[in-house]
């Protein structure tokens, strides 16, 4: 650790982390556009600058230096005194703001980084109302980069940080910069297209509305957007991540800062992929079949009929004729409570976890190696598969895997089965459709239609994770929690409350209280990980 | 005034780009005693005691530099600076064009004093003519055990190439210079980690300007001493200046530093006074970054002290481009603003901007639609930014400063001569009709 003093305060820090970072982590707003915590460090923006007290070279006097630093390349140092409140440094930052704004467009009213572009808040906050400049601004072109991605080049501020993620993070390089000077523009190299898998965190670590997102762009202003902190179910990666909704609708998911997971991105399979959460094809429900009809069903009457129906089978067919089908997609706390309910009503159900979609092998950034990847895509394409496991393994009794529960099924092993889903794509495979043909007494608790309605008997709709809440295990082993962004469409219910109250705990369904009993049995859930707030002023 | 011609002697011999004539006259001696009879130690030590400033323009002793590599260094590269761009300079050029054994000599006594195994010369893409000069000379070299393994004999091993540049005149600034022969964009680095510590490739290296290096043959050959004994204390040895604008006899010319601007200009040996009618309204003495003195200040020493009593940034190139008073301040002012502009690499933001901005005002300036604000604002816009203010990461943006605020001083006179619209909108409007 490293004793400093900032602004007259003495502060502790890392030892050799940038004294921007250590001012920002004390608190203070130091303006600074190509600093990224997560990239090389540049020095170009020349925002950050500070007073540093120096030794006289001859008379060896500790006093302020005349010459203004870069606090992003200075390492915090056991001794060091600096300031950014001294008049030299805000007027420099005051020159900077002008600078900026020389040849920037005043589009704000039509920009969609306003509301949250660091060149509104610095020029408001560090910057003069005015500029002094009479002549005509420079207009840089606009570009399209790829299929998700557009180039305000008027907009730029040239800090490169999108160029450093291409090249550092990315480790595809696609990006560069052009021209020199005030005509100085961002690229993509000739015959690239910016198409890479975490493409998008371009345009989160773009300070200004230079790169902007075509999937948002013109959705909507961000001061109407509200936020719920949640956890990517792209795949076991688990990233951190924020989802953007207004009025019970959904515009963009952002990655948040959660080191050793997903750091500061995430990657575009995850970003656009949430896209069936608001489709239109959703199973609404609950149903019920009565002979070849499907009648509608309240939630309270599905709970009672589940409950009645599988104690009936467990007594008619023998207790080992039950089995329930937990879903990578559930959190844990849902999963717990669907296995403990049915284990109540028949104690030899057999428990299995759903099939987990997988491909080929895991993505490594940047250079596809695993030994130092920055980011890493899982080859496993469901969030909680390792948190289900878990909970099977810690219930124990009978269990089974997919495989053998689709085998026995086809034998007509099981009686009367919950088959949960929840897969945002088609997932239904022949031998489990031939499993479900045995099944006298199917509950489907899934998100889309599939084949497996016929077979079933009560139908519940499930949630996708933005109307979920509860934790996921990622592929590292950390719990990570998530809360919904959004309501369940109408006649919906979150998953957690109505296997809450299948359960017939009484009382709203708190994913904190539900650990808490799980704690108990499995030691891991008393301590989750929860990512960490960033400094207020970091970006 | 007498003075023995050292760096230009072979300039106008015929021949002299070949090894025959330049072993002929001398050449090489000076290599296969640094290389045969000294120690590597020995060879830093007496570049260091004769105080050999760096010619390319900050006058950086070449000796010390050679002493902050890293001792336990496996790997060094020397990097040969000759990016030749800052407007009215061609010393290098004229070294290279007349006399490439001189430079490759050096190259192996500098190569050897800093135990490096590659020598890059990172030439400005102009030179045309000189890259296949120099490339016939290195290939001669090379033929003649000059270059490559054992040479001369010796365990000394040295490779050379020429690297050509792409255009920018930032690839001169040394770091710039060594991100674009590792095939990236010329980008100044951030410091430290200096060259002699992580350079190009990330390994220690050497940057020296080709000037420098054609001095070192001599200093080798006749010692210390004898370069001290050259031009005045603190900047000692033979020195090329150019000269050029409306002069008698533009060109580039060999002299110790005790030489004043005047010299330079009115000398018969030099610049030969003005074209007939033509009186010296301003002179650039060290290449347009450096800064601008008057008609008035012709009595300054072309040395590396001199140019700071006139407000100059510094010797520079020592390369003066006269100008007469037929021109218009204005245009002076209008042409070195849109270089910087033009240059300016665009990575840090005061130098970005402000070039640009700069040059925007002194365009509308020598339209007439100055105001008068405009000279303060010019001046202010200058005043913030640079490497010294620590505004900025390389000195491009002080060069731009400095000229641009020395005009501003000196003629501030004439210029308030032709500001006077104070109506904002008339400008604005004004404007709209130019563009």
């Amino acid at each position: 650790m490293a004793k400093l003093i900032i602004n007259g305060v003495e502060t502790e820090c890392r030892d050799g982390v940038p004294v921007l970072q250590a001012a920002l982590e004390m608190g203070l707003d130091v303006p600074h556009y190509c600093y990224h915590p997560g990239l090389s460090i540049v020095a170009s923006c020349r925002l950050c600058l500070m007073e540093m007290k120096m030794k006289h070279p001859k008379t060896g006097e500790l006093s302020w230096s005349p010459k203004l630093v870069p606090s992003c390349q200075t390492p915090a140092r056991d001794g060091m005194e600096v300031r950014f409140d001294s008049e030299p440094v805000k007027r420099n930052q005051r020159n900077c703001m002008e600078f900026f704004l020389l040849n920037h467009p005043l589009d704000c009213p039509v920009c969609d980084q306003a509301g949250e572009c660091y060149l509104q808040d610095y020029s408001y906050k560090f910057g003069e109302p005015t500029s002094r400049m009479v002549d005509q601004k420079y207009v840089n072109p606009k570009k399209d980069l790829g299929p998700h991605t557009l180039l305000y080049q008027d907009r730029c501020v040239m800090c490169t940080r999108c160029v450093r993620f291409a090249d550092e993070i990315a480790g595809t390089g696609e990006l560069c910069v052009t021209n020199r000077g005030s005509r100085a523009e961002i690229d993509v190299f000739p015959g690239k297209v910016l198409a890479n898998p975490l493409q998008g965190n371009v345009v989160d670590i773009c300070p200004v509305g230079c790169l902007l997102d075509k999937d948002f762009l013109f959705k909507q202003r961000v001061w109407h957007l509200q936020s719920a902190d949640s956890i990517c179910p792209g795949c076991a990666t688990g990233c951190a991540i924020r989802v953007d909704q207004n009025n019970n609708v959904i515009y963009r998911l952002k990655p948040r800062y959660n080191p050793g997971v997903n750091d500061w991105w995430m990657c575009d399979e995850g970003r656009y992929g949430w896209k069936y959460a608001q489709s239109g094809e959703r199973l609404r429900g609950p149903l019920m079949r009565r002979g070849e009809a499907v009648e509608p069903l309240d939630w309270l009457a599905a709970a009672g009929t589940v409950r009645f129906r599988i104690s009936e089978i467990a007594t008619e067919r023998g207790a080992n004729s039950v089995a329930v089908v937990l879903s990578p997609f559930m959190a844990c706390e849902e999963a717990w409570l669907l296995a403990t309910t049915i284990r109540r009503i028949a104690p030899e159900a057999t428990l299995v976890c759903g099939p987990a979609p997988m491909v080929d092998q895991d993505q490594f950034f940047p250079d596809g190696a695993n030994g130092n990847a920055k980011f890493t895509i899982s080859k496993e394409k469901a969030p909680n598969r390792r948190g289900v496991e878990r909970i099977i393994a810690a219930l124990g009794g009978n269990t089974a895997t997919f495989a053998e529960f689709c085998t026995q099924g086809a034998e007509g092993k099981f009686a009367g089965v919950w088959l949960s889903g929840g897969y945002p794509t088609e997932w239904v495979d022949k031998d489990l459709i031939k499993a479900a043909e045995k099944i006298q007494f199917m509950v489907l608790h899934d998100l889309f239609s599939s084949k497996l309605v016929d077979a079933a008997e009560i139908i519940l709709p499930a949630c996708p994770f933005s109307e979920r809440s509860g934790s996921f295990m990622n592929a590292g082993g950390k719990i990570q929690p998530f809360d919904w962004a959004v309501n369940p469409p109408d006649g919906g219910k979150r998953d957690g409350q109505y296997l809450q109250d299948l359960a017939e705990i009484t009382g709203l369904y708190q994913p904190a209280a539900i650990r808490a009993m799980m704690a108990r049995q499995m030691p891991e859930f008393k301590t989750i990980h929860e990512a960490p707030e960033q400094p207020a002023h970091q970006h | 005034m007498s003075y023995e011609t050292v760096l230009l002697r072979n300039v106008g011999v015929a021949g002299s780009q070949t090894l025959a004539t330049y072993r002929a006259r001398g050449g090489y001696q000076a290599a296969q005693k640094a290389l045969t009879t000294m120690s590597i130690d020995d060879v830093v030590e007496e570049v260091k005691r004769a105080n050999l400033r760096g010619r390319g323009g900050a006058g950086f002793p070449a000796g010390v530099k050679w002493t902050f590599l890293p001792k336990d260094r496996t790997v060094t590269y020397l990097c040969v600076n000759a990016d030749e761009s800052e407007p009215p300079t061609f010393s290098n050029r004229v070294l290279m064009e007349h006399d490439p054994h001189q430079l490759i000599e050096g190259i192996i006594i500098a190569g050897y004093a800093t135990r490096a195994t590659v020598a890059y010369i990172y030439m400005r893409a102009e030179f045309t003519e000189q890259f296949h000069i120099l490339q016939k000379a290195i290939d001669e070299a090379y033929a003649a055990n000059l270059l490559g393994k054992n040479i001369l004999g010796g365990d000394y091993s040295l490779d050379c190439y020429i690297h050509r540049g792409g255009g920018a005149y930032v690839c001169g600034e040394e770091t710039g210079l060594i991100e674009s022969l590792e095939g990236k964009r010329g980008w100044p680095r951030i410091k430290p980690p200096f060259p002699a510590i992580e350079g190009l490739f990330r390994k220690p290296t050497v940057v020296n300007n080709v000037e420098t290096l054609c001095n070192v043959p001599h200093i080798i050959e006749r010692g210390a001493d004898w370069f001290l004994g050259i031009g005045p204390e603190g900047s000692s040895g033979p020195k090329l200046f150019c000269v050029s604008g409306p002069v008698m006899r533009p060109g580039c010319y060999e002299w110790s530093m005790d030489i004043t601007l005047r010299d330079l200009i009115e000398d018969k040996r030099f610049g030969g006074g003005m074209l007939p009618g033509r009186k010296v309204k301003a002179v650039f003495p060290g290449g347009i970054s450096m800064g601008i003195v008057t008609g008035d200040e012709l009595d300054m020493k072309m040395d590396f002290s001199d140019p700071g009593k006139y407000g100059l940034l510094g010797l520079g190139t020592a390369a003066a481009v006269v100008i007469d008073d037929s021109f218009d301040i204005r245009s002076v002012i209008r042409n070195v603003a849109r270089f910087f502009s033009h240059e300016s690499c665009g990575q840090c933001t005061q130098c970005r901007e402000g070039t640009t901005w700069m040059y925007k005002m002194s365009d509308r300036l020598e339209a007439g639609l100055g105001r008068r604000e405009d000279l303060d604002l010019l001046t202010e816009v200058s005043g913030n930014m640079g490497m010294m203010p620590g505004m900025s990461i390389c000195g491009l943006s002080d060069g731009a400063a400095f000229a641009i605020k020395t005009i501003i001083k000196k003629f501030r006179g004439e210029l308030e001569g032709y500001v006077g619209t104070e109506n904002l909108d008339a400008v604005r409007i004004a404007l709209e009709v130019v563009n």
